[in-house]
């Protein structure tokens, strides 16, 4: 195969979504949202992700369009730098070195030369506004050392911050206090609540929006409830009127573009939106999922996004229809059901969403779908106690699958419930096929299936606290009235009164091995006769499994003091054990090969083995820092053939594993360089496409009302070929599509003018003319104006001298200009 | 499988739509439908991931459609700085999709972004489009037309980098060699052109009609004495339009051989096709042909020079209805596409309608030569007007069966407890031995007094209608009988019924307790009575436990959420039964009874101490007056600290106590 490198530990996708508010891009068509170390750019028509911007090497605190050129997008991060991207390509343009921690970015149409920045100087707690002076310098990376603080002692969310009107003033929140600071008249008012000591009022400030519009700044408390703030310029008269919806926390507030309307979403995962700033006037949008944490509108309007608790992001028409959603994997605080395989659709199975399973994709890295166990509408409330999917597995073909559900109020009785799901194939999906109520008396430990092709009858062992385990098959109970199958108990084992902690079949599934505290019991599959018991004391057992294949004798331990212990089945011996704190043992089914994960105070180590030897295959000291919480060897769709004994253990499997954080980490053998250059078959296809008659006539205009001067410009520069298409589209257009008869005699009187000066343009040959563009289109990536003009051809040497420094988008105008269609001139 | 990624369409008939998987594990389906959407649906949910309608779908309808190869998408800045841990890449990525049209313009489809990125007309095709193939390494795309041309396009520029005429009518596909070098194309016969020089390199036969499909089947040739250069040597499939015969060639080093070294014959004319490249020689090509009659035909074929005689398919794979439901007759199902797997094992297949096809993956395991899946096509059926949403909701309707505590199947039988719980069944044994010699003893004692009683009492209907209606299993008599709430009617019946009824009985009663609580409540009573005075011929029983072990599961789990009001309850009847009876003695001269009696009661009344409570607390415990519960809550936890007995005890110890009871 390749070369290869030293075995690496690499993010696995699923990361989170929901840090900080997602961003529209002007046209609506990208969304923008910062995870982890990296800016991810989405699609809002298709929520595929089209780029991962990568290059900061901390956290990404903050992203914001840059103002001056909206192709362009600002990204800043805890390791101290913003950067500049080019996010229709995807690259990155410049980097600033500030040089502290920044927590959030802000940027303003109004105050073209600086961006403001959120740091901590000095006291821990005490995060200050400051503005920055982005220094204009051609090269790659600039220090950016001009601070100037603004305001103090703000909060270091950047939710509680927000720039008003125009850039007139900045609003920034903390606690039971608000700050406005007017830029004009550099002076700053404070206003502050009381602290509210009476009956349901705290009145902490959660989050700040101001209208784009007029001088009103909303603000959300924690109460759930929302004060509109006018007259702010003056420290006594001010007025707030105030709206309340929310019960709980409002978690963020945005104005819609035109700021006729207010959003606000919280805990209670609806959005409502506040039309005209009136009480009474109110939209709501319900049924959203997790709790909303951020709400973003878009600059066209018409959309809006809102992050929400459970790692989505849902993008929102304008008249409240959901319109797309994108879904990382859901991170839930535990994952009591661990990592499991999908053997049909080859997915990774975990507990999603309250009540749901979770099936992702990892060669997308999207999640495929959730599946509804529990089936009872969730009501997101602190209070309340729900039901929780606590176990869950699948048979080994994927026919069945198991589920167990419990809910445990303090006082109550404990509620059980198990639930077994086959996959119909008439039907493409699961059907209940039984239901237990309270299968065991306590809590289930462990679940699992043996099915293989030869056994007659499904089995599924469960394992319970209450000192039993339970076997139950499935059984033909048809009757005169219907043919039916379902699961009955068909054995309950247990042992001394002991709780049954862990169950395991051996591949061959004769043998079933239960633990009971510190003992493992073996017993035959075929009469449920206990066989023998294994025992290192002292310490409960933790983990357990069977070895696979040629190591098929061997039962393998892991107990609580920190030994891994391996029997041989057939001299019922202890073979050989270990003092190791295991966390995870985990056997791949394809091989011979058990990994066991083990955790020290310096981070979490991996050694892969085969119990029949042993040296270990490989040894992972410290591959992560956190604590490992599940692990699962995923299957290769077609095996890898590694030589070096390091790897071999990944060429039939993959092996990914969740660590503390809720990363799901894998590991790769290429190397970093190699992931990261660029193939050599890139294909980049310009967009290219042939212009309407309408886009035509109406673009012209509206480019000509937005910049007169440029447009002059360009008509000077660029008469060259569309002037006389322009004639000929105008004569073929049909009439009722033409826009009004005054501005077209304009743009046709024009034409006339000026198509005699652009022979010298239009002898360029075709080829030549898009080498041109396309070494334009090199520089531009380098963002190197100034070696572009060198390297152009005559006709553009000329332009750049003209106009020495053209802003992004006249560059772009220029290129799409320069694209058009030049093959009317064969016919001349 | 390189080689899948242009989806073939028969050029002359309507009904086929142009349909393709994407390259590198087959993401997505794409399909252009005949009302002019193009469709992709992500094949491991069966989701429609995008639906897009060019703007001139009306005129210039989609005709072929190809994937471009997958690119790579991340790219990165210049300046690179090393990283703890980078998102390891999803790998390339697949995202453009180009379109052939009836009006000769090729559409380039972006499914990332759902945006057409490119338009390529000018100087291209003034005719319908038939086929569309990407170049493997570099920017190109191939296209050809009715208009008889083929064109090579740069996809970067969007521009005709070549234009050459490569057949005297239409030419109707195109395939590009696996090193990249050479280009088939066919019209009705099959051209092999050296893409450097636009030259022919070798002419072959072809087909009667159009030649719909071409693809290498092989990446190296089979012998490999003769060093390779890059396609002497190589099998290539063609099949073609109204042709029931698929037809492989060799490209011979010498230009004689124009013939097909052989065959594969298939039910109707392929509409899609799709094959694993065979890598060495001693892998078989395995070849999936999906049919128009909707049918997909397996080949698995090493290659290896002539044959004459036309191979059938290995198996045949169909799909139909179930034809249970109100349809008398089950009707087949069309297969659109299928494609294999890129572990070689399992085959993706999508069927159904055009407007929302279902995808499924089969794993070909089976041997048999003939598979007909069963599916149920109305799930698939397009929703309007449904919500976006991510999940799904598996089915859970009413006749899934449901266990509960107390219902058979939720705990183990009893009679494997006797074989395996070896403890408790050793000491059972030895009781049963003890019990045995007092029943029959008991049980002789008891018989003959139901014979003097029956003497004197009168024959009530009440019994009469219960054997009855037990032998019968008739619900009405039953009922009628059994949802009596007088407790002396109660008793009296089950005085009088014969032994042989009793466990028909207790069946009936269990089946009902199982029921709703408002009917079980009324069993209580006839369970109570049945028990007491029947627990003499009850412990007669061989197999007993097995009988009645569901009954004793029931009551276990019924009595289990009140344990310790049970206890308290069996200990204050056991406090006036032991009250009431030594009032008797007391008032009662001694019985007349032979000294082995009197022995007997001396022994069990220290044993029946706490076995009698135990009887107690699961037969009175039916009766949980809400009263009873208030009055003796107060109580329950000054008794607490008493409660040290245990609860182990089972059916047998109860019986035993039972017949004691009776004795004395």
């Amino acid at each position: 195969m390749v070369a290869e490198e030293n075995l690496r530990v690499v993010r696995s996708g699923g990361s989170k979504l929901n840090f900080r508010r997602a961003v529209f891009s002007a046209d609506s068509k990208y969304l923008f949202c910062v995870s982890g170390d990296f800016v991810k750019v989405y699609s809002t028509a298709t929520e595929e992700c089209i780029y991962v911007l990568q290059g900061h090497s901390n956290l990404v605190t903050g992203i914001q369009l840059n103002p001056q050129n909206h192709l362009q997008l600002y990204s800043c991060s805890l390791d101290g730098t913003i950067k500049l991207w080019d996010f229709i390509d995807g690259i990155l343009i410049k980097t600033f070195v500030v040089g502290c921690k920044l927590y959030a970015f802000f940027a303003s149409v109004h105050l073209e030369d600086s961006v403001f920045i959120i740091v901590n100087k000095e006291i821990p707690d005490g995060f200050q506004l400051a503005s920055l002076k982005l220094p204009k310098s051609p090269s790659q990376e600039v220090e950016a050392k001009e601070l100037s603080f603004v305001l103090d002692y703000i909060s270091q969310s950047p939710k509680c911050t927000a720039f008003g009107r125009e850039g007139q003033y900045v609003v920034a929140a903390r606690d039971l206090y608000m700050s406005v600071y007017f830029f004009k008249k550099k002076k700053t008012f404070r206003f502050s609540l009381p602290s509210g000591n009476k009956k349901n009022c705290n009145n902490i400030f959660t989050c700040i929006a101001c209208h784009p519009k007029e001088d009103c700044i909303a603000s959300g408390h924690q109460d759930g409830r929302i004060r509109l703030w006018r007259n702010f310029n003056d420290n006594k008269n001010y007025t707030y009127t105030s709206l309340h919806w929310h019960h709980d926390v409002v978690m963020d507030l945005a104005f819609s573009i035109e700021g006729t309307s207010l959003l606000s979403g919280g805990r209670e995962s609806v959005l409502v939106e506040w039309r005209g700033g009136i009480e009474k006037n109110k939209e709501f949008l319900p049924r959203l999922g997790g709790t909303i944490e951020h709400i973003s509108a878009s600059p066209g309007g018409d959309l809006f996004c809102t992050c929400h608790s459970d790692n989505k992001i849902m993008i929102i028409h304008r008249n409240l229809e959901v319109s797309a959603i994108i879904q990382g994997l859901v991170k839930d605080s535990v994952v009591n059901t661990g990592l499991m395989i999908d053997p049909r659709t080859k997915a990774l199975v975990m507990n999603g969403k309250p009540g749901h399973l979770q099936f992702y994709s990892l060669q997308n890295d999207k999640q495929l779908y959730n599946l509804d166990i529990v089936q009872q509408e969730y009501v997101n409330d602190p209070g309340l106690v729900h039901i929780e999917l606590m176990k869950a597995a699948f048979s080994s073909q994927g026919n069945w699958l198991a589920t167990v559900e419990q809910r445990h109020e303090k006082e109550a009785e404990l509620e059980l419930q198990m639930k077994l799901w086959e996959f119909n194939e008439q039907q493409q999906g699961f059907i209940l096929n039984t239901r237990i109520n309270m299968p065991h008396e306590d809590h289930v430990t462990a679940l699992c299936f043996s099915d293989t092709e030869n056994s007659e009858t499904p089995t599924l062992v469960t394992t319970s606290k209450d000192g039993h385990f339970k076997v139950w098959i499935l059984t033909n109970d048809s009757d005169i009235y219907k043919q039916a199958m379902g699961w009955t108990c068909d054995f309950v084992g247990s042992y001394h009164n002991y709780q049954a902690t862990n169950c395991c079949f051996s591949e061959d599934e004769s043998l079933l091995a239960v633990s009971f505290e510190e003992i493992i019991t073996i017993w035959d599959s075929a009469t449920w006769e206990l066989k023998c018991t294994f025992c290192h004391r002292p310490g409960k057992i933790k983990n357990l499994c069977f070895g696979r294949q040629t190591c098929s004798k061997y039962l393998l331990g892991t107990t609580e003091k920190s030994f891994l212990c391996c029997w041989n089945l057939l001299t019922c011996a202890l073979e050989w054990s270990v003092q190791l704190s295991v966390i995870v043992l985990e056997p791949d089914p394809n091989s011979d090969n058990i990994a066991a994960m083990s955790w020290s105070s310096g981070g979490s180590d991996l050694f892969v083995f085969k119990p029949s030897e042993p040296r270990p295959l490989c040894i992972q000291k410290s591959m992560c820092r956190e604590k490992v919480q599940c692990a699962v060897f995923v299957p290769r769709d077609v095996p890898e053939s590694f030589i070096s004994e390091d790897y071999q253990w990944l060429n039939k499997s993959q092996f990914y594993f969740l660590n503390e954080s809720q990363d799901l980490m894998t590991f790769s053998t290429k190397s970093p360089e190699e992931k990261l250059t660029p193939s050599s078959k890139q294909l980049i296809a310009e967009e290219s496409l042939p212009t309407t008659p309408f886009y035509f006539l109406m673009g012209k205009h509206r480019k000509q009302q937005e910049t007169n001067e440029i447009m002059e410009n360009e008509l000077i520069y660029h008469p060259s070929a569309e002037d006389i298409p322009a004639i000929s589209e105008l004569l073929q257009t049909p009439a009722h599509v033409l826009p009004s008869a005054s501005f077209l005699c304009s743009m046709f009187v024009n034409s006339l003018l000026i198509s005699k000066g652009t022979k010298s343009a239009e002898e360029i040959p075709d080829d030549i003319e898009m080498e041109s563009g396309k070494a334009t289109d090199d520089s531009d990536e380098e963002n190197d104006i100034s070696e572009k003009v060198q390297k152009a051809t005559n006709d553009t040497v000329i332009e750049d001298e003209i106009i020495p420094q053209l802003s992004k988008t006249q560059e772009r105008e220029l290129r799409k200009l320069r694209k058009v269609d030049y093959s009317w001139m064969c016919s001349l | 499988m390189a080689a899948s990624g242009g989806g073939r369409r028969d050029p002359l008939a309507p009904s086929g739509s142009p349909c393709a998987f994407s390259p590198r594990g087959q993401h997505y389906f794409s399909l252009a439908g005949p009302d002019g959407h193009l469709r992709v649906w992500e094949t491991a949910s069966s989701r429609l991931h995008q639906d897009f309608v060019p703007s001139a779908h009306l005129s210039a309808t989609c005709t072929c459609l190809a994937w471009a190869p997958p690119r790579s998408l991340a790219k990165e800045g210049p300046q690179r700085k090393k990283r703890k841990s980078e998102a390891v890449g999803t790998g390339d990525q697949v995202d453009l999709l180009a379109i052939g049209t009836a009006v000769g313009s090729i559409l380039l489809y972006n499914t990332l972004k759902g945006e057409l990125q490119s338009k390529l007309v000018s100087g291209g095709h003034d005719n319908k489009v038939n086929c569309i193939q990407w170049h493997q390494d570099n920017d190109c795309l191939y296209s050809c037309s009715d208009d008889k041309h083929i064109v090579e396009w740069n996809t970067q520029t969007c521009r005709v980098k070549c234009k050459w005429k490569g057949d005297i009518s239409s030419v109707s596909a195109l395939c590009i060699s696996p090193d990249g070098k050479m280009l088939l194309s066919a019209g009705r016969t099959i051209k092999l052109w050296d893409l450097e020089t636009k030259e022919v390199y070798r002419h072959f036969t072809g087909h009667a009609t159009a030649v719909s499909s071409l693809m290498f089947t092989t990446l190296r040739p089979p012998k490999e004495s003769q060093p390779f250069d890059g396609i002497t040597g190589l099998y290539f499939l063609s099949g073609a339009v109204h042709d029931r015969l698929l037809n492989v060639w060799q490209v011979r080093s010498e230009n004689k051989e124009k013939n097909a070294v052989m065959s594969f014959t298939v039910t109707d004319e392929p509409v899609y096709i799709d094959l694993t490249l065979s890598e060495n020689k001693e892998e078989p090509v395995k070849l999936a042909v999906v049919c128009r009659d909707g049918q997909v035909h397996l080949f698995e074929h090493i290659l290896n020079g002539y044959c004459k005689k036309p191979l059938t398919s290995n198996c045949t794979i169909q799909i139909a209805t179930s034809g249970k439901d109100k349809e008398s007759t089950p009707s087949p199902i069309p297969i659109l596409a299928a494609a294999f797997c890129s572990d070689k094992q399992s085959l993706l297949l999508v069927y159904g309608s055009l407007l929302q096809p279902a995808i499924e993956r089969v794993s070909l395991h089976s041997k048999e030569p003939h598979m007909c899946l069963i599916r149920d096509i109305n799930c698939w059926t397009p929703k309007i007007g449904v919500a976006v949403t991510k999940v799904k909701t598996p089915v859970m309707n009413s006749e899934a069966k449901v266990l509960g505590p107390g219902i058979p199947g939720h705990h183990a039988a009893m009679k494997a407890t006797l074989e395996t719980e070896k403890t408790e069944s050793k000491k059972r044994l030895k009781e049963n031995e003890q019990i045995s010699i007092e029943e029959r003893l008991g049980a002789m004692d008891i018989d003959t007094m139901k014979e003097k009683r029956k003497g004197d009492l009168k024959a009530d209907s009440y019994p009469v209608l219960l054997v009855q209606g037990l032998e019968s299993n008739d619900c009405y008599m039953l009922n009628k009988v059994l949802q009596t709430r007088k407790d002396t009617l109660i008793r009296n019946t089950v005085l009088r019924i014969p032994v042989y009824a009793v466990i028909p009985l207790l069946n009936e009663l269990t089946k009902r307790l199982q029921g709703h609580p408002n009917s079980a409540v009324l069993m209580v009573p006839w369970l109570k009575s049945v028990l007491t005075i029947h627990a003499s011929y009850l412990s007669t029983l061989p197999d007993l436990v097995p009988q009645l072990g569901m009954l004793y599961q029931l009551m276990e789990s019924r009595v289990k959420t009140l344990r310790k009001l049970s206890r308290l309850h069996g200990k204050l009847i056991l406090l006036i039964t032991q009250v009431a009876a030594s009032e008797k003695t007391q008032g009662v001269p001694p019985p007349e009874q032979t000294a082995k009696l009197v022995y007997e009661e001396e022994s069990s009344e220290e044993e029946s101490d706490d076995e009698l409570m135990a009887d107690k607390n699961s037969d009175e415990n039916w009766e949980e007056d809400e009263e009873e519960k208030e009055s003796e809550k107060d109580e329950v936890e000054d008794d607490d600290d008493e409660d040290d007995d245990d609860d182990d005890d089972d059916d047998e110890q109860e019986i035993d106590q039972d017949t004691e009871n009776e004795m004395t």
